[in-house]
């Protein structure tokens, strides 16, 4: 019966369903602790039984794919905030799109360089490329160039991660104590995990955290695909 | 639910757009850019594609546990070679913060 049951796609829909929303209730407990995201512990609840099960991953996915197709549309929402920000660049306009693209095109360059030298996989090192915006944007753009959207999706997770650690420590070494310094440099780096972690040092940092993280994701969405 | 079909027109009109064209970009890219000009040209975002923007967002983790679980696929590159990559990404974060600080240093504050 069990082993009936998971060759079902509503056991997996579900399953993932289950283990977001038990996902969302530890992060809420754990009082917004980035590291315990929502998206991090559903994730590891339904790979834990998809291992454990035996289920290989095109089964999960005739389950998982209910969700997935919600991506897509989510990408076209991403427009609603960057019209707003659009709006609000007012002079610095020219500056900001400056610090946005040279910071976030030093990133990926750098990582995109490392990995081709360390691995010599252009497919591996595409996919890191697509590190610095946010998971709906960097797997659509990993499946347009030929890359892997999983391991996009890991190393968009791993990097806003290190960076919501890394950057604000970097910031204070470097003496960098301007609000929009800050938060332009978290939204370039670590996109939405960067920007929680904005949000704690101040409602300035978030707001410019936000409005890069948004423009670095419409910027790379256009760019990579044409060059990678 | 008006915006959710605004959402999918758009979305659908990018995949036209794709297709018409061969395009190198993705549809709900071509979708997202046909949508934030129609938005700037308007000048104001209709309530309806806010309220579906506000219900989806804390959505958004739940949409992309299924792509990510895709990792299970890719063990045998992550046991060799994992541990390096997080390293890779680590580095690689320190000059584009730095350089994107530094550009916004002498900037006023505007938001």
């Amino acid at each position: 019966m069990i082993n009936a049951l998971l060759q079902t796609p509503l056991f997996w829909a579900t399953l993932t369903i289950a283990g977001f929303i038990i996902g969302q209730h530890i992060y809420n407990l754990s009082g917004n602790n980035p590291f315990t995201q929502p998206v991090l512990l559903g994730l590891a609840l339904v790979v834990f039984v998809v291992e454990i099960s035996g289920t290989t991953y095109d089964t999960y996915m005739l389950g998982g794919d209910y969700l997935h197709q919600m991506l897509s549309p989510v990408v076209v929402m991403l427009a609603v905030p960057m019209a707003d920000f659009v709006a609000n660049m007012r002079r610095q306009w020219l500056r900001i799109l400056l610090a946005v693209s040279v910071g976030s095109g030093v990133t990926i360059g750098i990582a995109g360089g490392l990995t081709y030298w360390y691995l010599a996989d252009t497919v591996v090192a595409n996919t890191i490329m697509t590190k610095s915006v946010t998971t709906p944007i960097a797997v659509a753009i990993a499946e347009e160039v030929g890359g892997i959207p999983a391991l996009s999706s890991a190393f968009v997770m791993i990097t806003g991660l290190l960076g919501a650690l890394m950057i604000p420590s970097i910031l204070k070494m470097a003496k960098v104590t301007e609000p929009q310094a800050q938060g332009v440099a978290l939204g370039v780096c670590a996109h939405a995990i960067g920007t929680a972690r904005a949000l704690e040092l101040g409602q300035q940092q978030a707001a410019y955290s936000a409005m890069a993280m948004t423009l670095t994701g419409t910027l790379h969405a256009i760019i990579l695909p044409l060059i990678l | 639910m008006a915006g959710l079909l605004i959402l999918l027109v758009f979305l659908l009109s990018g995949t036209v757009l794709q297709l018409t064209f061969n395009l190198p970009l993705p549809a709900s890219i071509l979708g997202m850019l046909l949508l934030l000009a129609f938005l700037l040209i308007r000048g104001k975002t209709p309530t309806s594609l806010t309220q579906i923007s506000n219900a989806l967002s804390p959505l958004l983790p739940l949409f992309i546990i299924p792509v990510s679980v895709g990792i299970v696929t890719q063990k045998a590159l992550l046991a060799e070679h994992g541990i390096a990559l997080v390293i890779i990404l680590a580095i690689s974060l320190i000059p584009g913060a730095l350089v994107s600080a530094w550009i916004m240093k002498g900037s006023k504050s505007d938001l």
